[in-house]
């Protein structure tokens, strides 16, 4: 069975436990959630950045194209009838975003370069250019997806894939600008112009962001291989088919490095088909960061733990050494307690029987007793017997006395230990009643020649009933006498002392021995030194009993040498009558 | 009928004697479109496209005498000025070999060309001073209209008819033609690009013929 002890290690360290891990997932969340809040704020920061870019440039590109279809030249062309002259007068208006040597990726985003136009005709196909050199070749396939069903009545942006005539695999950023006849308001014709795109990659050195377009399945991103390029076109794909958001972002893996990929509908409510923008932002950095925290957090962890367990055991030593000694204490208490408790049963039993027998006897024997005592007293009115039977009769009348005495204070004391004894209290002078005891010890015949000091005021009013103060009295003093020695002494003391009356009665003569002094309250006790001396071992038993039924008690001060002393203590009676002859 | 159709219609009476030249007259009444504008005191004549018609605004009307005349001995010399951004007059009849000059009566330059199939030409940019004032020659009968490469709104048009007997009604609509030939011939009212009214006349000498186009 475990111990107190270790029960309360195994608790705390649970709870420890618990609590560490509880504190080291919501650290380690925390953590996490403001490394991922960083990194999307870094990522979001980079792509705010682009779409700027990019809004510039179509702004102006858009107010560039804007610009050129509202040419008189253009619309003379074509509202006049003389399509004939289209490219041509286009040739000289758009001679300046055409013209100039092939520029680079960034000058072309700057410069707004364009590398081819076309226009559309009414119905929205591709008016074929007299010259398609100096208006940027496309092959018939590429042109024939400028094409509209019908003319757009907004500007359109699209990306078209795949220029045969350049080896490198790219995509151009087309704007469809819609043409209305200045004389009948309506669409006649769009001017298709097709930009080299943005490119985002290398503006920005150090964020390793990457930006491609997927277009019809595929992506275009430079700087990855075809088969990332393949494998991330196909996620996009199923991505973007899946859902109708225009913008989200997921994690992808990038030859084994994690990337956080963004994508975002690059022409929204275009009629040319949906493509997206794409960015690729690597992770590995913030993985790294990520990892080494989590490291740094587990080892706090561990820390935290191991300080954990060494504190609750600590404690656990602490707190369980005064339970443990409890549980010990308690057990052998128990045991205890069962014993004293059957010891008590028995004893009350026995009480209570004996209670029961010595009331019962007491009872029987006095009514004998009676006739006894009446048929002896009777025997001594008669005149007729000798001197000598007198005698015999008193010495008989004497022990039906001692007999009487005996029964009285047997019953008494069954009265008490079956608790049916009442006292009715009221002030009792007791210096008046030692007055009167003694009186009546002096008027005893007595061969010892005893010497009696009083030392107590003339009131002291105790609480009690008169009779049952009047037998302890009784007994002390016929006691002190009893035990006296010839030409000795009795000492009668009283003092108040707070609320008690303190009574000393003390006499010369034989000690009683320390064994016996143990046992001087017992019923039916006799000192051993005073067997020769009547007495039936009730006396001081009775006095103490009554005594305490008084909210005092009785006890022997000393013996030793030539004086022995009891101390009896009442309590003081609340209220003095006002009146000296009340008191009897 | 396309002015081409009346020229060669006329062509077949080429023959036929002119016995006289004068003295006939025409007048009448053109109903021109409502004005869309509110008449204000300093009139000025645009060109307005309304659905893909051109017309001028106040609306004005050019009658002319259709038929086969002999052509003039001197080519005639017209003017379409550009002032305030805005060709002046806005519509001019002329007959066809005539040579019209564009002077440029603004502070800015003008770029003055037509992509008209009656006539293409371009006369470049040019500055108030330039001489001589460019013009061009416009010998083939038709509409043309005329713009400006560098104030998109800017139109003009020029009416080249195959007949020296043509007038711009005022903006009421009235009109008279005096000096005809007697003869048979068609009165032709040029109300916008899209629309021509015709009605054959009988002119005799001295007489004053009175039509009206309602």
């Amino acid at each position: 069975m475990m111990s107190f002890r270790t029960k309360l290690l195994t608790a705390m360290m649970l709870v420890v436990s618990a609590l560490t891990i509880l504190g080291l997932y919501l650290a380690q969340r925390t953590v996490a959630a403001g490394a991922e809040h960083d990194l999307q704020a870094n990522f979001q920061a980079e792509v705010s950045w682009l779409h700027k870019v990019q809004e510039l440039r179509h702004a102006a590109l858009l107010e560039r194209c804007g610009a050129l279809v509202a040419k008189p030249r253009i619309h003379a062309a074509l509202e006049d009838n003389a399509l004939d002259l289209l490219y041509p007068s286009a040739k000289d208006e758009l001679r300046d975003l055409m013209e100039g040597d092939e520029p680079s990726p960034e000058q072309a985003a700057r410069t707004l370069h364009a590398r081819f136009y076309r226009f559309l005709n009414g119905t929205g196909a591709v008016l074929s250019p007299p010259s398609p050199k100096d208006i940027g070749d496309l092959s018939a396939d590429t042109a024939g997806q400028l094409a509209f069903k019908k003319l757009p009545e907004v500007t359109q942006i699209g990306y078209l894939p795949e220029r045969t005539d350049v080896a490198e695999k790219t995509v151009d950023e087309i704007m469809a600008v819609p043409i209305f006849s200045t004389e009948t308001g309506d669409v006649i014709s769009a001017l298709v112009v097709g930009f080299e795109p943005f490119e985002f990659a290398g503006q920005r050195t150090g964020a390793g962001m990457k930006s491609g377009i997927w277009l019809n399945g595929i992506l275009h991103l430079p700087g990855l291989s075809q088969s990332a390029q393949a494998y991330l076109g196909g996620k996009i794909t199923n991505t973007v088919t899946k859902s109708d958001r225009a913008q989200s972002n997921f994690t992808v893996s990038v030859n084994g490095a994690p990337h956080l990929l963004f994508y975002e509908r690059l022409n929204p409510d275009s009629l040319f088909p949906p493509a997206y923008e794409i960015c690729i932002y690597p992770l590995a950095n913030s993985m790294a960061r990520l990892h080494q925290l989590r490291w740094q957090i587990a080892g706090a962890g561990a820390l935290l733990l191991l300080g954990g367990f060494v504190a609750s055991n600590f404690v656990a030593a602490r707190l369980s050494a005064p339970v443990e000694k409890l549980a010990v204490d308690s057990e052998r208490n128990r045991t205890q307690r069962k014993r004293a408790e059957a010891a008590l049963a028995s004893t009350s039993e026995e009480l209570e029987r004996s209670t029961r027998y010595s009331a019962d006897a007491s009872h029987q024997l006095k009514t004998p007793v009676t006739i006894l005592r009446a048929g002896l007293e009777a025997l001594l009115t008669r005149e007729d017997f000798d001197p000598g039977v007198y005698h015999e009769l008193s010495v008989l009348l004497h022990q039906i006395h001692r007999l009487t005495g005996v029964i009285d204070d047997l019953l008494l004391l069954s009265l008490i230990d079956a608790g049916h004894l009442q006292i009715e209290s009221e002030p009792i002078n007791l210096s008046q009643l030692v007055e009167e005891w003694l009186d009546d010890l002096g008027a005893l015949p007595d061969s010892l020649d005893v010497k009696i000091e009083k030392k107590f005021p003339a009131e002291l009013y105790v609480a009690g009933e008169k009779r049952y103060i009047s037998l302890i009295v009784q007994n002390l003093l016929e006691n002190s006498r009893k035990y006296n020695r010839p030409e000795g002494r009795i000492c009668v003391a009283g003092h108040k002392d707070t609320d008690e009356i303190v009574l000393n009665i003390g006499n010369t003569g034989r000690p009683i021995t320390r064994d016996a002094q143990e046992h001087i309250f017992e019923r039916f006790h006799r000192g051993s030194g005073g067997t020769a001396i009547s007495g039936h071992g009730l006396g001081l038993n009775l006095a103490r009993e009554l005594a305490r039924l008084h909210g005092g008690d009785l006890r022997l001060v000393g013996s030793d040498s030539d004086w022995t002393e009891f101390e009896v203590r009442f309590r003081v009676a609340q209220q003095a009558p006002s009146r000296a002859a009340e008191i009897v | 009928m396309d002015l081409r159709g009346i020229v060669s219609f006329n062509a077949i009476f080429a023959l036929l004697p002119i016995l006289v030249f004068a003295e006939a007259s025409i007048e009448g009444r053109v109903e021109l479109p409502k004005s869309h504008s509110a008449p204000v005191m300093a009139k000025r004549y645009e060109i307005v496209t309304i659905g893909g018609v051109l017309a001028t605004q106040p609306p004005l009307a050019v009658v002319y005498l259709d038929g086969s005349f002999p052509k003039p001995k001197s080519p005639s010399m017209k003017q379409i000025g550009q002032k305030d951004l805005a060709f002046l007059p806005s519509l001019l009849p002329v007959q066809v070999g005539t040579r019209v000059e564009f002077p440029n009566l603004d502070d800015t330059y003008h770029n003055i060309f037509s992509y008209s199939p009656a006539k293409r030409f371009d006369l470049g940019r040019y500055r108030p001073e330039e001489r001589p004032i460019p013009s061009e020659v416009f010998d083939v009968p038709g509409l043309v209209v005329l713009r400006c490469d560098i104030h998109e709104h800017m139109r003009g048009l020029l009416l080249v008819l195959d007949t020296p007997y043509f007038i711009t009604t005022d903006e009421e609509g009235r009109f008279r033609l005096s000096g005809l030939p007697s003869g048979h011939y068609t009165l032709k009212a040029w109300i916008d690009s899209k629309t021509t009214r015709e009605k054959p006349v009988d002119l005799k000498r001295g007489a004053t013929l009175h039509v009206d186009f309602l």
